[in-house]
């Protein structure tokens, strides 16, 4: 066994982990260390909570609003509202 | 401008937490990127841009009312505790506006509590790399902050919310 065999994994290695990435060497302190597996396990659910956040919308007609107040210059060298 | 109307307004929603202000400050983002397109620098993503401009108008909404009212980490104010319980008492008494009840509904989920006791600097972290997947590079970019002080606020921000999600779940 290495010396890296035996590093708990870093945050960063976790997050690796959790999207498939970590390479097979540090894959393997994994499959050995329950705590590693533990943390990692917790982690990877508080990543799937966080990605499945819902998105909000404004009221309706947000665009229309912002648009109302924004001059875009136009090819022509004018601008449009 | 459609295709970031959604994630923008969300990150600000969750930043301060108030449909109606989260919408004048996505107002004033999306404003202030519109006028200032010609300035825009190509070599920033147009995406990491307006969550830079999107994010410093959180924080500094959020700076000024800290200063107003409470600290940013939702530290009670200088009000006593009997002025305090007094005025919680007053809002129960009125109940809750339609929009604090919408409020509520939105942002009342476990995961979204938690993340609404984190400090603001970790929210914005959490939410740009784990809600809208940003590269930590790109993250310390838009919050002109050095790439390891953006790690180590999102692996803060990851223990606090793990310590929160499972306290309320023993
Ligand atoms: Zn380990």
């Amino acid at each position: 066994m290495s010396d890296t065999d035996l590093q708990h994994l870093t945050p960063d290695e976790v997050e690796l982990w959790a999207q498939g990435l970590l390479p097979a060497a540090r894959a393997l302190h994994l499959s050995q260390c329950p705590a590693c597996l533990a943390t990692a396990e917790r982690e990877r659910k508080l990543f799937v909570e966080l990605a499945q956040l819902q998105r909000f919308s404004p009221e309706f007609g947000f665009v229309e609003r912002v648009m109302a107040k924004v001059r875009i210059p136009t090819p022509s060298g004018g601008f449009k509202q | 401008m459609r295709r970031y109307e959604r994630p923008v307004f969300s990150l600000l929603y969750r930043m301060v937490r108030d449909r109606a202000l989260a919408e004048d400050l996505a107002q004033e983002t999306f404003i202030k990127v519109l006028n200032g397109i010609k300035s825009y620098r190509p070599e920033f993503k147009f995406s990491s841009w307006i969550f830079k401009v999107a994010n410093n108008a959180a924080i500094d909404h959020l700076r000024r009312r800290s200063i107003d009212t409470m600290s940013l980490d939702g530290a009670p104010d200088a009000m006593t505790p009997n002025a305090r319980a007094a005025s919680a008492l007053q809002l129960s008494d009125h109940g809750e506006t339609p929009l604090q009840e919408v409020e509520a509904r939105e942002l009342g989920g476990a995961i979204d509590r938690a993340i609404g006791r984190l400090r603001p600097e970790y929210r914005a972290c959490i939410l740009l790399r784990h809600v809208e997947g940003y590269a930590y590079e790109e993250i310390a970019q838009m919050l002109d902050l050095p790439l390891g002080t953006v790690k180590t606020y999102i692996h803060r921000a990851r223990n606090e919310l793990r310590g929160y999600l499972e306290d309320r779940r023993v």
